[in-house]
């Protein structure tokens, strides 16, 4: 994305990303269809900034979190870290800078292994990045981990299972943060936690950032979470970023009909609101095929003939934000309606 | 577009109806390795005809094992219900026998189960299990029983149901499969639905499409509800009363309306807290910058604090609360709808 508001620096850029996932089938195993799990997503994240990227299940949300890593190899596209564009790094240049670039995952019981106490669950990154010189260097480092995301000290040689969700993310995020990263992926980091719990994750991720000047790309379907979390929300549909803006923005005047659908189906707790709620009709479509023009018209209410027929790119919308952006032939386009790109892949 | 309404709403007024199920003092224990586990302890509750009563509270708390009790599912061992009365129309469902039982389930208590992918049958196609669920309890031709199968699909919103019927689960996306699971609960116009999180693995524009579902359902039949969940946006929206759940007991019950406005339990205020507000939030509360939080975690069931199951975690704990666990008691409210709580303290 050429224009940005706000001042600081682009910590991380991502530029055309792609990612596909070939299904073979067949008796001589040929790709006979192809899941495009993320198409042509660009955003800038700044340092110390949190990104809040939205987007109902199966959007390619984690696709485009692990590519960011090269936990998954992009299809095409590149990524800028820091001005390095990562994408051309080779396997030994990326495990160092990896240091650099963590991630968090959604399933706190899946990403431990039951095997190992917390004191060697949170060596292991130390080691591996060499940043222990001594025993004791390492075990000072361990606690000053703990003592960082609430852990009691006198449970470092305890098992995974021995704690509670919220108490086994904490240990996840101590373990992200034991290589001193300077960019994290948040994917789902408070899904699987109950609400009570899940504000102990976000008032901890938002105090470490402080503390640390941590820049986030945090992944959630819980709007009000990441409303709550987020500089900026990217909404994602079907690989796409449909509509990016500031958050408060984006929560006061989205554009794209999909962000209001979604805004709108968030429950309110207050039973004496009646909430006008847009209902949607339809089948969620399927990234193996994905319909023709706008990738969200089978579903939208306000869909037209042209719909189906032009690919709407990410316009720019009305306003004072200079960042907000919309992928919707009907948004408030600061250019004014026109035919956008004639569909094609 | 379309607002939410509930039945009690749709009537303009508070509607006189009957009481179909009563829980009292409901008892269920596990017996582990380690010990017995009272993962139910002394629950009581009221069900009444086209309402919707939601259960709520965190992980672990009971919510499931209530609702698997009534239906007499409880897996024994390790499980056993060791205490109180299941009344169903007046009948104590817990002296029923293995075949009066089975001819409940489904037919007069249906229940949506919180696993969708574990609670259909993988190897058989969706008509097939509907149908089958179908032919259990009503007296039809085959021919009929495919009719009614694909009639249910139809009002569940599966698009094409001729077709969709003659698939298997795995073809089918996770909202349709809760959508296949909804419908097989209401083949047989059960008089009592118990839904344990049937919206929370679905995106939320599914959620939405769920819930006004189900409302219209309850509107149409004038089925009673019993909603478990733990998202209290979902719970304010549908539900006329209340049940707040901490530690296998209930602590705070009362119509939804003063669960919301007016909690008086320190657990259901700090649950009420910890929800993020928006900035142009509707409910009209200022945003947050920091999330108020409830400290520390829920008791091991194992090993329960003497006196008040929520007192480490409480801010307004006194040493009284720690000598005997407080009783329910009623703050306001009638018997129809009483608002009681499991606290000592007034605040
Ligand atoms: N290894 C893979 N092979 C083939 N398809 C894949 C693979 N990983 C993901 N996909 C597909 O890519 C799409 C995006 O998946 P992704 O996991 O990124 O979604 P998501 O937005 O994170 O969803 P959720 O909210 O459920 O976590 C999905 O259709 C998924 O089925
Ligand atoms: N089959 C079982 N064997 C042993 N213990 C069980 C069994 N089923 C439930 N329990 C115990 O009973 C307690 C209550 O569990 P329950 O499933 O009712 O919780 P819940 O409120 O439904 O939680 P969730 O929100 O996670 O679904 C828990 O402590 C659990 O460990
Ligand atoms: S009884 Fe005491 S510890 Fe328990 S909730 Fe009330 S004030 Fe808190
Ligand atoms: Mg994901
Ligand atoms: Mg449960």
């Amino acid at each position: 994305m050429s224009t940005q508001s706000n001042d600081g620096e682009i910590l991380l850029s991502v530029k055309n990303l792609v990612k596909r996932f070939p299904i073979k089938g067949g008796i001589l195993n040929r790709e006979v269809a192809t899941v495009r799990a993320v198409s042509d997503v660009s955003f800038d994240i700044r340092k110390g900034e949190t990104l809040g990227l939205v987007g109902e299940s199966g959007c390619g949300k984690s696709t485009l979190g692990r590519s960011i890593l090269r936990l998954i190899e992009p299809t095409s596209g590149n990524i800028f870290f820091k001005g390095q564009d990562i994408t051309k790094l080779g396997a030994d240049e990326m495990r160092r800078l990896r240091r650099r670039m963590q991630i968090i995952f959604q399933d706190p019981y899946a990403a431990l292994n039951p095997r190992m106490t917390v004191e060697q669950i949170l060596s292991e990154p130390l080691e591996i990045h060499g940043l222990a010189e001594s025993r004791e260097a390492k075990r000072k480092r361990i606690f000053q981990l703990m003592d960082l995301v609430g852990l009691r000290r006198e449970s470092i040689s305890r098992y995974p299972h021995e704690f509670s969700g919220g108490q086994r993310q904490r240990i996840c995020i101590a373990r992200a943060l034991a290589v001193e990263p300077e960019f994290i992926v948040c994917d789902e980091p408070v899904s699987a936690l109950d609400v009570s719990i899940q504000a102990q994750i976000v008032n901890l991720l938002q105090d470490l950032q402080k503390e640390l000047g941590l820049t986030y790309l945090f992944i959630a379907h819980d709007l009000k979470v990441v409303e709550h979390i987020s500089t900026r929300v990217a909404v994602m549909y079907l690989g796409k970023i449909v509509e990016t803006a500031e958050s408060e923005v984006l929560y006061e005047n989205p554009q794209h009909p999909y962000t209001r659908a979604l805004l709108s189906a968030i429950p309110i707790p207050d039973p004496t609101i009646k909430k006008e709620r847009i209902i949607l009709r339809g089948d969620v479509p399927s990234p193996i095929n994905p319909p023709a023009g706008c990738y969200f018209h089978p579903r939208c209410p306000i869909a037209t003939q042209k719909c189906q027929e032009v690919w709407p790119k990410l316009y720019e919308i009305n306003g004072e934000s200079k960042i907000h952006r919309a992928a919707c032939l009907y948004a408030d386009r600061k250019d004014g309606p026109d035919e956008g790109i004639l569909s094609s892949r | 577009m379309r607002s939410i309404r509930r039945l009690s709403d749709l009537e303009g007024k508070e509607a006189m109806s009957e009481k179909i199920l009563e829980v009292k003092n409901l008892e269920t224990s596990f017996r582990l390795e380690e010990g017995v586990v009272v993962a139910v302890a002394g629950v009581s509750f009221d069900v009444y005809k086209g309402k919707t009563l939601g259960i709520v509270g965190e992980s672990g708390c009971g919510k499931s094992v209530t609702s698997l009790s009534i239906m007499r599912l409880i897996p024994n061992p390790p499980g056993k219900i060791t205490g109180g009365e299941i009344l169903y129309k007046g009948k104590n469902l817990l002296d029923f026998d293995a075949a009066a039982m089975r001819k409940v389930r489904g037919n007069e208590i249906s229940m949506i189960f919180q696993e969708p992918m574990t609670s259909l049958n993988p190897v058989f196609t969706i008509g097939n299990q509907i149908i089958e669920a179908i032919a259990l309890h009503q007296n039809l031709s085959k021919k009929e029983c495919r009719n009614k199968a694909i009639e249910m699909l139809k009002l569940v919103g599966i698009p094409s149901p001729e077709t969709r019927i003659d698939d298997y689960p795995h073809q089918l996306s996770g909202g349709m499969r809760q959508r296949v699971m909804i419908a097989m609960a209401l083949s047989c116009n059960p008089q009592v639905l118990i839904a344990d999180e049937p919206t929370t693995a679905l995106d939320v524009t599914i959620q939405a499409q769920i819930l006004e579902l189900l409302r219209e359902l309850q509107n149409r039949v004038g089925m009673a509800m019993i909603l478990i969940t733990h998202d209290l946006g979902v719970v304010a929206e549908v539900c006329d009363e209340v049940v707040v759940m901490y530690a296998g007991k209930v602590v705070e019950q009362g119509s939804v309306e003063e669960i919301f406005k007016n909690p008086k339990h320190p657990y259901t205020r700090g649950l009420l807290n910890s929800i993020p507000t928006m900035k142009k939030d509707p409910t009209g509360k200022v945003k947050k910058t920091r999330l108020e939080t409830i400290p520390g975690i829920v008791p091991n069931m194992l090993h329960l604090p003497k006196g008040c199951r929520f007192q480490d975690r409480c801010t307004f704990v006194l040493d009284a609360c720690r000598q005997a666990e407080p009783e329910l008691r009623v703050i306001k409210g009638d018997d129809r709808l009483p608002h009681a709580i499991r606290c000592i303290r007034d605040i």
